[in-house]
């Protein structure tokens, strides 16, 4: 099956003939041939990884497409917003000059339209081999259909995934709070919900912003390391 | 007993109810997170054994108990349990905040469901810092704790008065009272948290 590591450099063409990928190529034209033309575009790490990204409206058949292929352990199912938090990482050095604010969104392998994406990771435990699908979820109404009813692990998962993004499912049985309290307000997983905390305090644990010994000429490198040490 | 209550106990018998009962204080566990493991090696293993101090750790409801120990992380929806359950405990009560999450949030203070301190919803007396904090630590902790009973003033509860009052106090209250207007009132701080491994709170 598929190989353990293996130090020559593949190319794209070289993956091809790589039998590990022939495992992965050929599930995805098993995909192909069960929901046709929802698979928008696939990625594959040579003997790595797999990714997938099909359309919003065949979300819940391709469950049940790879479920029928084989894959019938269920990973996890989450959310992804693409969007650059707009209150940067606060990671940034404070003595730097404040950087433009980065607000492209930039969706990852296999691409996206929108700015929230819903993702998940299937398993097939007889083949090893694992894939992560994933669909874009419309901006102007953040609801896909659920996945309950093909893997009843998906009830929590989903559960989970909605009070963080505000993703809805359709046809799940019970869409309440899971780790939040019930009252709730707002979307903690989504970049634009301000984390009040880290607005308050910066985060103390900046990087050290001093130069090295070696390129710092004047030799004065045994200062502190934490130039935020001095505010707690 | 109008003893107590009317505040004419002896102070060889307060004392000694004092020490009677701080060693014999039933915990109350409350176990969130981490910091529960070693809360359990503390009061379950008999390599830390909390017994040796007279602490028993096993009430069967908060309404048996004489002091709770949290531990671990406190989120905003364990909350209201919390309080519910402080509130179900039975004066004489007191509480020790083990570990840096009960303390003041610890490494999760930037979280969104994150309580700061459980000392914003129960009255603490004993921090115990510590990512988790050695069980030997929470044993200080409580001997730190029970030292404080053995100088409590059990009047004063019993009078209504809120919360801790350490002997001193109240002898400087009254000392305060008896003596001419004129001198000034020495503030002497009645409830003064203790923190293990260090002085009082600044």
């Amino acid at each position: 099956m598929a190989r353990l590591s293996d130090s020559t450099d593949t190319t794209a063409e070289d993956a091809l003939a790589l039998p590990g990928d022939g495992l992965r190529e050929g599930i995805i034209d098993d995909l192909r041939r069960r929901i046709g033309d929802a698979v928008i575009d696939t990625h594959i790490a040579p003997n790595d990884d797999l990714w997938v990204r099909v359309s919003t409206e065949s979300w819940r058949d391709t469950a049940v497409a790879l479920k029928a292929a084989g894959f019938t352990f269920f990973s996890f199912l989450s959310g992804l917003d693409w969007m650059p938090s707009p209150y940067g990482k606060g990671e940034e050095d404070p003595t730097a000059e404040p950087q433009e604010p980065d607000t492209e969104i930039r969706q990852g392998v296999t691409g996206g339209e929108t700015r929230f994406q819903v993702f998940a990771r299937l398993v097939d435990l007889d083949r090893h081999v694992g894939v992560t699908v994933k669909a874009d979820v419309p901006d102007d109404r953040p609801v896909v259909d659920s996945w309950s009813s093909v893997f009843a692990g998906a009830n929590w998962h989903e559960r989970e995934c909605h009070e963080m993004f505000g993703i809805g499912f359709n046809g799940h049985p019970d869409l309440r709070n899971m780790y939040l309290p019930t009252d709730f307000e707002g979307y903690p997983l989504r970049k634009d919900f301000p984390l009040l905390a880290r607005m308050i305090k910066p985060w103390p644990g900046i990087v050290d912003v001093e130069p090295m010994p070696a390129q710092d000429t004047a030799g004065e490198g045994s200062a502190s390391d934490e130039p935020a040490g001095g505010e707690s | 007993m109008g003893l107590v209550d009317k505040g004419r106990m002896p102070a060889s018998l307060t004392k000694l109810f004092n020490m009677s009962r701080s060693y014999s204080l039933w915990v109350y566990q409350w176990g969130l997170a981490c910091c529960a493991i070693e809360m359990g090696a503390a009061f379950g293993s008999p390599r830390y054994d909390v017994m040796r101090l007279g602490v028993i750790p096993l009430p069967a409801s908060p309404r048996q108990a004489d002091f709770v120990c949290i531990s671990g992380t406190v989120t905003d929806k364990m909350a209201p349990a919390v309080r519910r359950l402080w509130e179900q405990m039975p004066e004489p009560k007191y509480a020790i905040s083990m570990g840096s999450c009960a303390n003041c949030g610890g490494p999760y203070w930037d979280s969104y469901s994150v309580t700061k301190g459980v000392d914003q919803i129960i009255p603490i007396d004993v921090y115990v810092p510590g990512c988790p904090p050695r069980p030997e630590a929470l044993l200080e902790g409580i001997v730190l704790l029970q030292q404080r009973i053995k100088n409590e003033d059990m009047a004063a509860k019993w009078r209504g008065d809120e919360g801790f009052t350490s002997l001193q106090a109240t002898r400087e209250r009254e000392r305060v009272a008896a003596a001419p207007i004129s001198e000034p009132a020495n503030p002497a701080p009645d409830r003064e948290p203790i923190v293990v491994g260090g002085g009082p709170i600044e």
